[in-house]
């Protein structure tokens, strides 16, 4: 019956999405910005979910965790696609300087100064705070670059700046997953040794289930096998990691990742493929993410502004440094950190999997915190690059 | 054909692995997903060995299903496999969509007649044989040994009810593969639709019977109101559901073949919550559209032959292992007994009262009725729930006729199709 009510939630969710009222900047700009990038899901999600209305209990939040794994399964796999080892050589070593100059600053930013007020106001041991808060830098660290793309597209930005932008914002993904292995070694097992192990398992299931689906799609030649192996070994990697209690994102991105180096011919075949299902799948996801959010969560409260706060001067600060690396590599729109500030759903996806496999209270205020934050820089991101913009289009004027 | 196999034992190797590590690693999590995707291309890729051996795709879902399943190998979890039950629930709505899309008034008018004269007869002649055997069987039989010949009686005539069902998944199944098209394809598919209908009122009627000869009264009203609202509320219902899908073709038309399963999905799950067919409900959805669309319903049809081939090599995959292979050593020989007894009612019936005009229907039809899935699946599992003295010993009987169906019925009715020489190949690799 679950499974029903979420799908009957994501049908009416989804026409009231795609309302031309609702999505009319002039009348709901926040609501229409949400909209756009499908975190108005994970509000919806917060609201039906057991903490708020309760249309869905905890029960089945648990009944519906395959559908959580595939979605964060979806996510890993697209984004390892992503890494495409070819085009990552290309790149000229200044843009990686960049990327993780934005994405280091912020995680800097905002780790070591939570990790003291996570101390205070949660008296958690020293190690576990430093974890949590480590983690929180990680979800800070990640920038969406949808703003620079729709920028671009719409033709208010340069295309090479707006490409710039999301290239940059593509190669940040990095850190997080770094810190969410990092994370998951210290936390999701009895030992670090025994972490070590499962991390590894999750990325060598990745491996072999990339390996594995590239020789699948070798040679096949109609549109609709290729869907159904594509749908199906993205859903046999999550499955398993799933089943095996490891992490489903690592175990994607694995898997999209081998299948970008050895897949040859067929990798943009099975990326187009997985692309026809990509938005249905995020926003599932993001409304199951927000299912499990506590509203009520008091101390994820007293560290949202906290959390905000630095990010942003973390971002703005990381932004100025990263232009700077990469000045003659890449063209970038002159205030870069405003840019930045759009934080995606990957930083959801990263902690809602903390969540699922380190289950807790330190993993459900980084959950909040991380969420909460998602929706409030959404909203913030889409001032800041209204700034951008602005100085883009004074640049030409005073240049003249 | 080789690289299919090659690819199938990697698949079966893989899988191999993760039950080794889920040996190390005791404290596992959900299996459905996994249950879901290694079928899905154990399903895809043993089809395509199947098909390279002549046999119908859907035997090779249903046997890689069986071996790596939970009752041979033992590499996907029974947990996994009976979490798929929302995916049976989506196929069977989505087989029966097409299916309604091909039942359209000129082909009601031409054979619905002959259709249900035939049916009456092959649904009664194998009741009379299957309930004279099962009643034979009193003293062999554990759940009808200790009972009085009044209550063996009912229970005898509640399993034959069972025991006659069809399959009109496997049969449109098995046609969407070969591409079969032609009356004698036609009248197998009434047949087995409107042979579903028979068995639905007769399995009402039956199950009040049984319910009265065990002290619980005879309820006609009741039993009437759920048979109605079992057969008008489904096609009330999909009715419904065909409007709203002309509706959203008219008007918002993106992305149909996603829109369709989200729709068979709701279908499905709905349908089985208000105790309606979710057969019937999907089959008047797509009767109703191709009478009064048949522009439209023939986008129905290319959007599911898109969205098919994975839903049906995930459903027949997960049908197959669930098979539970041990059933079949305790009852198999009353089982296989019954399973005989019932293959020469079907023949008989149709040597004897098919219509004579084309010779075909008295030689191959009855090899297209032998199939049973998941309609029979639904009785055994309500006979289970209803009578839970005996019914589960029921079950377990039926299961095991069912388990030897599924293996030999596709294959008949494959054989039936091509004998028939109505079919055109199979050409086109992206359906069932």
């Amino acid at each position: 019956m679950q499974a029903l009510l979420v799908f009957l939630a994501i049908a009416a969710l989804s026409l009231l999405a795609s309302s031309r009222t609702l999505l009319d900047p002039s009348r709901f700009p926040g609501v229409a910005q949400l909209a756009a990038s499908g975190l108005l899901f994970l509000v919806f999600g917060a609201l039906l979910g057991p903490g708020q209305i309760g249309v869905l209990s905890v029960a089945d939040l648990d009944g519906l965790r395959p559908v959580l794994a595939l979605g964060l399964g979806t996510a890993g796999v697209i984004l390892g696609l992503n890494l495409e080892p070819r085009l990552l050589r290309l790149l000229p070593r200044p843009v990686f300087s960049a990327a993780l100059a934005h994405a280091g600053v912020a995680f800097l930013f905002v780790a070591v100064p939570l990790s003291g007020a996570l101390v205070l106001t949660t008296r958690l041991p020293l190690p576990a705070a430093v974890g949590g808060a480590a983690l929180l830098g990680a979800a800070a660290s990640l920038s969406s670059g949808h703003f620079a793309v729709l920028g671009y597209r719409s033709g208010r930005m340069e295309r090479s700046r707006g490409l710039g932008v999301a290239l940059l914002t593509m190669l940040d993904d990095g850190v997080g997953l770094g810190v969410l292995a990092l994370a998951l070694v210290l936390g999701a097992a009895a030992s670090p040794t025994e972490g070590l192990g499962l991390v590894s398992l999750a990325l060598l299931l990745g491996m072999l289930c990339g390996g594995l689906l590239a020789f699948l799609t070798y040679a096949l030649k109609d549109p609709a096998e290729l869907v159904a192996v594509a749908l199906g070994g993205v859903a046999l990697v999550a499955g398993a990691a799933a089943y095996l209690r490891v992490s489903v994102l690592l175990a994607g991105v694995a898997c999209g990742a081998t299948l970008a180096l050895v897949g040859g011919r067929a990798v943009g075949q099975v990326a187009r493929a997985l692309g026809r299902f990509e938005r249905p799948t995020y926003l599932v996801l993001v409304f199951l993410a927000g299912c499990h959010l506590q509203a009520r969560d008091k101390e994820a409260w007293l560290l949202l502004p906290g959390y905000v706060a630095l990010r942003f001067l973390g971002k703005i600060l990381g932004g100025r440094l990263a232009h700077r690396l990469v000045a003659n590599a890449l063209d970038l729109p002159p205030r870069l950190g405003l840019a930045l500030i759009a934080q995606g759903g990957l930083a959801v996806c990263l902690v809602v999997e903390y969540l699922l496999l380190v289950p807790g209270e330190l993993s459900q205020h980084i959950f909040d915190v991380v969420a909460l934050g998602a929706v409030i820089n959404e909203v913030l991101a889409r001032r800041a690059f209204r700034q951008v913009l602005e100085s883009h289009r004074a640049a030409p004027r005073s240049a003249a | 054909m080789t690289g299919a196999i090659v690819r199938l034992g990697l698949l079966v190797v893989l899988l191999a692995g993760i039950t080794r590590v889920q040996v190390w690693r005791v404290d596992t999590g959900t299996s459905v997903m996994l249950a879901a995707g290694a079928l899905l291309l154990c399903g895809l890729f043993a089809g395509k060995v199947a098909k390279g051996v002549g046999l119908p795709r859907l035997t090779g879902y249903l046997l890689v299903g069986v071996v790596v399943g939970p009752y041979a190998l033992g590499f996907i979890p029974g947990a996994g496999v009976k979490g798929l039950e929302l995916v049976k629930g989506l196929a069977v709505s989505l087989i029966a969509l097409v299916a309604g899309t091909e039942l359209h008034l000129g082909l009601i008018r031409r054979v619905g007649i002959k259709v249900a004269v035939l049916c009456a007869a092959v649904c009664g002649v194998t009741f009379v044989v299957c309930f004279g055997a099962v009643f034979a069987l009193k003293p062999v039989l554990p759940f009808l040994a200790a009972m009085t010949v009044p209550q063996a009686l009912a229970v005898s005539a509640l399993v034959s009810t069972v025991v006659v069902s069809f399959s009109p998944t496997v049969t449109i199944a098995i046609v969407q593969e070969t591409q079969a098209r032609g009356p004698f394809t036609e009248f197998l598919m009434a047949l087995v639709i409107i042979g579903d209908l028979f068995v639905m009122v007769a399995f009402a009627l039956a199950a009040g019977i049984t319910k009265a000869s065990f002290g619980g009264g005879f309820d006609v009203q009741g039993l009437l109101g759920g048979v109605g609202w079992e057969l008008f509320g489904s096609v009330a219902v999909g009715g419904l559901l065909a409007l709203a899908l002309l509706v959203y073709m008219k008007r918002v038309n993106r992305e149909l073949p996603l829109f369709l399963v989200g729709l068979c999905f709701a279908a499905a799950e709905g349908g089985a919550r208000l105790h309606l067919s979710p057969l019937m409900v999907a089959l008047s959805a797509g009767a109703l559209i191709a009478n009064l669309d048949e522009r439209e319903s023939q986008r129905v049809h290319h959007a599911i032959q898109l969205a098919g081939l994975p839903v049906f090599a995930l459903f027949f995959a997960a049908a197959g292992a669930g098979l539970k292979l041990d059933t079949l050593v305790t009852v198999g020989p009353a089982a296989l007994l019954l399973v005989v007894v019932r293959a020469v009612a079907i023949h008989l019936s149709c040597r004897r009262f098919a219509p004579p005009e084309d010779p075909r229907l008295r030689r191959y039809l009855w090899m297209g009725l032998i199939s049973q899935a998941g309609v029979t699946f639904g009785l055994a599992a309500l006979v289970a729930r209803t009578f839970p003295d005996f019914g589960p010993q029921v079950e377990v009987l039926i299961v095991a006729m069912i388990t030897t169906h599924e293996l030999v019925g596709p294959v008949l009715t494959r054989k039936a199709l091509e004998r028939s020489g109505e079919t055109r190949g199979d050409e086109r690799p992206h359906v069932a």
